[in-house]
């Protein structure tokens, strides 16, 4: 796997997950604190990533990162849509390109708060 | 008692500076028949945004945080300071602190020396300025004096200062002509939630401390909600201290005007009050706190301001982190460690600031980072262990909590980061996004009452 990108997974995520038989693939950090996926991306979807997202940038690992969140929250959608971690993840994400750029454009000003208890 | 007990230090300059009057009536007499003026934002020279408000400068001096300064400096005084880092009683001090106004205002106001003039907040009297003197400047030069250049200041300045930096941005937009003299607050503001509870002016540190049985305490300065490596690093440098760890940990939280994409300073002040709330540090132990003030990010002379307001809070002990107050690499990365071991000549040190003539008395710790050692299973100090890290970087926990997903308790305690979204719900964005940092100018951190 040449590209990837990295699907953080918190406990809504993990419970959204189940059943989508990718449980086997998840990764850990900070010592099996922090769960994650990743996504493979192809030489040409990576191109198409970082010639619609200016921001988008390649790590030295080859992680695709620095896209805008609302690209990031699709993403996690269409792995468990998709029930997969190839490359029609990123496919099924940049069919909906302009709906994440519209978005794109309000996230400097509004992003939607987690639906999490506070006080 | 041991020797080697280290005692609460005195403010710096000797004695605290406290110049506000509470009583009403002598308050009303103080301004009677005196101009009015209505305090302004600065202004960015060039976009207009707010980068700055005295009226944080006046807070700040009349409550003490600045002890020695007094007010509005005069032009010898702007001069030594620019020239040697000491005011005109030889004290230590790294920033010019002026009151400007426009050649318009300054006209329409028609104020000359020996003038008492009112300084109005938001429509109420806030502050008295008897005017000593009255000088024109020239905002550019002083924004370049401010910082140092590589020329001048080789040991620690790598690059000339630009419109980049928005230290030199508030200097760059002060208005033309500076109206100096000691400044008086008559009606004191009301700080607002939440800030309110977290207002330990230095008096009222000092006697917090004593309650506490507090002698010795270490000061960790903030503009950030706290990660957990954040968190190890005040729990680690308050093993320093004398024969027994610091008694106490200050978190002295730089309230001001905010830069798009920091956290709100609500989320800051109460993601650190969470650390003590969730036990991660005895409350017993912890105290959360603020000052007022637009950071210069002028990283080795930010380092001894923030030395100076911490001497007078009544710590006894300061973290200094690498790129310590910096922004961008106008100075070297290590330019406050520099500053505090050897001096920086240049900037007026032949030797560290504890070192010099009417220098502090504050104990300068310098930390690294920790950052999570998978071998180790621990959070682990960056020079302590040699194995591979997973660091905390700022940016992808950023990036973590721009998409929703909760970080994990071991890179930001829940306490946390529930504070950061209680404030993501309020303000409709976890960061200052543009209407926050215009509203926060406009409604600032206090309110007036009629005097
Ligand atoms: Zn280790």
């Amino acid at each position: 796997m040449a590209y990837f990108m990295v699907v953080l997974l918190d406990d809504s995520r993990m419970a959204k997950l189940r059943g989508t038989g990718l449980e086997d693939n998840i990764k850990y950090m900070f010592g099996g604190e922090l769960r994650l996926l990743e996504v493979e991306v192809s030489e040409e979807l990576k191109d198409k990533i970082l010639a619609e997202f200016e921001t988008a940038r390649v790590d030295s690992r080859g992680a695709i990162t620095d896209v805008p969140v609302a690209f990031m929250r699709e993403l996690f959608n269409q792995v468990v849509e998709k029930k997969s971690l190839g490359p029609e993840v990123v496919e099924g994400v940049l069919a909906k390109v302009d709906e994440i750029k519209e978005m794109a454009a309000k996230e400097s000003e509004y992003l939607p708060p987690p639906d999490i208890e506070t006080e | 008692m041991s020797g080697l007990l280290i005692e609460r230090p005195l403010p710096h300059g000797g004695r605290l500076v406290e110049r506000v009057v509470t009583d009403k009536k002598v308050a009303r007499k103080m301004i009677q028949g005196c101009p009015t003026y209505e305090i302004k934002p600065t202004l960015h020279y060039e976009t207009g945004v707010p980068v700055r408000n005295v009226y944080r400068e006046i807070m700040s001096i009349c409550y003490g945080f600045f002890s020695p300064v007094e007010g509005s400096m005069k032009q010898a005084e702007v001069e030594r300071v620019l020239k040697e880092r000491r005011l005109l009683n030889e004290w230590i001090f790294p920033y010019p602190l002026v009151f400007d106004i426009s050649k318009d205002d300054l006209n329409k106001l028609g104020v000359t020396v020996g003038d008492r003039l009112c300084l109005t907040l938001k429509g109420k009297p806030f502050a008295i300025l008897d005017i000593e003197e009255i000088y024109e400047i020239d905002p550019e030069e002083l924004a370049y004096k401010t910082f140092g250049d590589p020329e001048t200041n080789p040991e620690v300045v790598q690059q000339k200062f630009d419109k980049k930096h928005p230290g030199w941005v508030i200097y760059r937009s002060h208005q033309p002509y500076v109206l100096a003299g000691k400044y008086t607050i008559i009606n004191e503001p009301k700080l607002k939630p939440p800030f309110d509870r977290f207002w330990f002016p230095p008096r009222k540190a000092r006697e917090e401390f004593d309650k506490r049985g507090w002698r010795t305490v270490i000061n960790h300065q903030t503009r950030n909600v706290p990660h957990v490596g954040h968190e190890f690093l005040m729990k680690c440098a308050a093993f320093t201290g004398d024969v027994e760890p610091c008694h106490g940990i200050l978190v002295n939280a730089v309230i001001g005007v905010k830069r798009r994409g920091d956290y709100p300073d609500e989320a800051i002040v109460e993601g650190h009050e969470a650390v003590n709330k969730g036990g991660y540090i005895k409350p017993e132990r912890h105290l959360v706190s603020i000052v007022l003030w637009d950071m210069r990010y002028g990283n080795p002379l930010e380092s001894l301001l923030h030395g100076i307001i911490r001497q007078n809070m009544g710590c006894t002990h300061h973290m200094f982190g690498r790129d310590h107050a910096a922004v961008g690499e106008y100075y070297d990365k290590f330019a406050t460690q520099i500053l505090w071991t050897k001096g920086i000549p240049s900037f007026g040190f032949p030797a560290p600031p504890t070192e010099v003539p009417y220098g502090l008395k504050i104990r300068p710790q310098n930390m690294r980072e920790f950052s999570y050692c998978p071998t180790c299973k621990e959070m682990a100090y960056s020079e302590t262990c040699g194995h591979k890290r997973e660091k905390l970087s700022g940016s992808f926990l950023r990036g973590m909590v721009a998409e929703g997903v909760q970080p994990p308790s071991i890179i930001m305690r829940p306490e946390v980061y529930k504070v950061v979204v209680k404030w993501w719900k309020k303000f409709g964005y976890p960061f200052c996004n543009e209407k926050y940092v215009i509203n926060k100018e406009k409604e600032l951190e206090v309110d007036l009452e009629d005097l």
